[in-house]
């Protein structure tokens, strides 16, 4: 009995101990993250140009946003061009370089090494060095194209600094942290069993047959992992306009996350603010659910289907 | 093991309580100051030698100046104002006075000048910045620095054109004449321009001050779509129409990336620039000779005006300020305003402070500087639009934008412009 007694006490020490270890991450999660959330959701019922008290006039700033603001929708639909270009491309590349990068040959880790460099690289550092790069008048990749400009005798591209290209500019930019996904891809890659492949080969079949049958199904968990996650980051796309093109030219890269900042910061409109972060939940929440419909369409591996 | 650790821990925490212990004396009412130089800066320690000139020159109050950099400090002074946590005296912007004013965080001013007459030398500020701290008739802040905008031009290249410091412009059509002179083109890429009317700092709002016009009423209302807006915006767009748009971008760009300005990069013969170019190029220790002077006005009835601003000073009301502090934060604020501070923090921060008569000789023996300081008169400030306090620009860029790239007209773009800040202010007057 009295032993009974003494493990309900140390279960009972035990859980406060963890509790103990967990509560600066507790406190963190609750002051830090719950706590602004609700009070933005409280914000997005009011007027509150962050001097004087908030007024609350409810549904205001929603009816605003959805029917008589301009800006909202062409922010919105540069995102969703951004979202609907970034994300399968992202896919792709990421995809293409685990291939690349699944092989023995000598040196490979050092590859995968400089692959995934970029994504160590400060967003800021990257996109300043991109805008170098793509700089128009002496950026290195005019300089480079220079021969393919002249010899279809067209005017140079205007990158980042051009309205119809800017948005395309800031997703190729992008691609280029795609070794992220890619040492996700190449894991998974590598829990393929050996043997699959060995039974495919005395069936004979070829290395494209195998990867279409074998290696893409067995990645559907990563692929759509990454595609997610690719999702709900792209809506909120900020940083790389917010740098390299200040939302510019004519608002062509001017991002959901942009105007939502902008109404903060130079509207000195919390209340507006906080309303459009909330529009902007609930559609990447409706996104993301119809997103997760494909989930019948993932094979995993080890699992009765 | 556990023992050396929890002494190395008490340690370190004995030691960060040490740190954050400051040295006010226990018998004095603390005020606490925010200012913009912080650890590290190149002005901290005048600004902190300042602050103890002060304290050591009586024994009631004790100023704890804090610094932040320039770009933090907009953020935390919001945030501390909106918390109510704001400092008993600090630096803000000048032109948005009136919504703290409103808001009712700023303490009267007028009612302390009025007990202390001598306490502040009112008439050495600029009318103009007043008007700007008054709310309801009242001042809420007082002027503390000034900028201004004027005509830089480069000497060397006027002598190398035959021309001479007679010839710099004084109107719009003598700038053109001028500046064409000074265009240096080697088959079509451009050495060297005259001017560019977009380049610099100079804006749309500020040649349309010059040729009596504004971007809103006196209700706040924009206009925009008068025949006069668009003639001057398209007297900007055409200025060298001779080049192309992404020509003359591209040209005024090259140096900007590697933080250079055109002007004095020595590739733009005139420019519109602010103050601080001056102390810019002073400190560069450029070796070409270069003048200031007033911008030049539209020929028929311009008006001698340029864009200026400046920081406040203000004293902030928590709402449970003793009056010891309030006391203390006013003696402060006098010694911040008085005529030898005033000269004294110019000349460690480089800023033009807004004490006229501290200006005049901090400036004496200088002939560019009291150049730039006699357009300081003729400076004004934006005005500030509670429904779009970044009408000049954000909410205005793309337009400016869209005519400059020739995507629309002077005048579908100005159309385009007043119907966005006809949106935001009828969205603005839903929400009040």
């Amino acid at each position: 009995m009295g032993k009974t007694i003494s493990i309900i006490k140390m279960r009972k020490q035990e859980n406060l101990i963890g509790y103990l270890f967990a509560s600066p991450w507790l406190f963190g999660l609750i002051v830090l993250g719950f706590f602004p959330i609700l009070m933005s959701f409280y914000f997005s019922f009011t007027n509150y140009n962050m001097v004087s008290a908030p007024k609350i006039i409810w549904f205001e700033n929603y009816r605003i946003l959805l029917t008589n603001d301009n800006l909202f929708w062409k922010s919105l639909g540069n995102t969703l061009y951004h979202v609907v270009i970034a994300v399968p491309l992202g896919i792709f590349v990421g995809l293409f370089l685990a291939f690349l990068l699944n092989s023995k040959i000598k040196g490979i880790s050092i590859y995968r090494t400089l692959f995934y460099l970029p994504n160590v690289v400060s967003v800021v550092a990257m996109t300043l060095l991109w805008m170098w790069l793509f700089q128009p008048n002496f950026g290195l990749i005019n300089q480079l194209l220079k021969p393919l400009y002249e010899l279809f005798k067209m005017e140079p591209l205007g990158w980042y600094l051009d309205q119809d290209l800017s948005k395309l500019t800031l997703i190729l930019m992008g691609l280029w942290t795609a070794g992220g996904s890619m040492v996700i891809y190449l894991a998974q890659m590598q829990d393929i069993p050996i043997t699959l492949y060995e039974s495919a080969d005395i069936d004979g079949a070829s290395w494209f047959k195998k990867m279409i049958h074998i290696t893409l199904p067995l990645m559907t968990p990563s692929i759509f992992f990454n595609f997610i996650m690719g999702l709900i980051g792209s809506f909120q796309v900020f940083t790389i306009a917010y740098i390299m093109t200040g939302g510019g030219p004519s608002r062509s890269t001017y991002y959901y996350a942009y105007y939502l900042f902008d109404k903060m910061m130079n509207d000195n409109a919390m209340g507006m603010a906080s309303a459009m972060a909330w529009i902007l939940l609930v559609i990447v929440l409706i996104v993301t659910v119809f997103a997760l419909r494909l989930n019948k369409y993932v094979f995993y591996l080890g699992e009765d289907s | 093991m556990k023992k050396f650790l929890s002494i190395l821990l008490l340690g370190l925490l004995s030691l960060a309580l040490y740190g954050c212990n400051d040295d006010t004396p226990t018998d004095r009412i603390e005020i606490t100051f925010w200012h913009m130089s912080p650890v590290g800066s190149a002005s901290f320690s005048d600004t902190r030698r300042i602050i103890t000139e002060f304290n050591q020159s009586q024994d009631v109050y004790f100023v704890k100046g804090t610094g932040f950099s320039f770009w933090d400090y907009w953020d935390k002074i919001a945030v501390a104002i909106s918390s109510r946590t704001a400092p008993d005296i600090g630096l803000s912007t000048i032109d948005d006075v009136p919504i703290r004013a409103e808001a009712g965080v700023l303490y009267n001013l007028s009612e302390l000048i009025e007990a202390d007459p001598d306490g502040i030398e009112i008439d050495q500020l600029y009318d103009s910045q007043l008007s700007f701290a008054t709310y309801d008739g009242h001042l809420y802040a007082l002027p503390f620095t000034a900028t201004t905008r004027v005509l830089y031009y480069n000497l060397d290249m006027f002598t190398a054109a035959g021309l001479s410091a007679d010839d710099v412009p004084t109107t719009w059509s003598e700038l053109h004449t001028v500046a064409k002179q000074l265009d240096i083109v080697q088959g079509s890429s451009i050495q060297q321009l005259g001017f560019d009317p977009t380049y610099g700092n100079a804006t749309y709002h500020g040649y349309l001050w010059q040729a009596g016009l504004d971007f809103f009423d006196e209700d706040l209302n924009p206009t925009l779509n008068t025949q006069g807006h668009i003639d001057v915006l398209q007297w900007m767009i055409d200025f060298n129409s001779e080049f192309t748009r992404s020509q003359l971008t591209a040209f005024g760009d090259a140096n900007t990336m590697l933080g250079i300005n055109p002007f004095a990069g020595e590739r733009v013969a005139m420019m519109i620039e602010v103050d601080s170019l001056y102390q810019t190029i002073k400190e560069a220790g450029a070796d070409f000779n270069f003048g200031v002077t007033s911008i030049p006005v539209p020929d028929d009835g311009g008006i001698r005006v340029n864009w200026g601003s400046g920081f406040s000073v203000e004293m902030y009301d928590n709402n449970k300020n003793t009056p010891d502090k309030k006391a203390g934060a006013w003696e402060f604020l006098k010694y911040l305003m008085s005529k030898d501070t005033q000269k004294d923090l110019s000349e460690t921060n480089g800023w033009i402070m807004a004490h006229q008569g501290a200006m005049l000789e901090v400036a004496e023996g200088d002939a560019i500087m009291t150049r730039i300081l006699e357009e300081v008169a003729y400076a004004r400030d934006k005005v500030y639009v509670p429904y779009a306090p970044s009408w000049h620009g954000n909410d205005w860029q793309s337009y400016y934008n869209d005519a400059l790239t020739g995507k629309k007209t002077a005048a579908q773009a100005l159309a385009d412009a007043r119907a966005n800040y006809l949106q935001k202010k009828a969205n603005w007057e839903a929400t009040r």
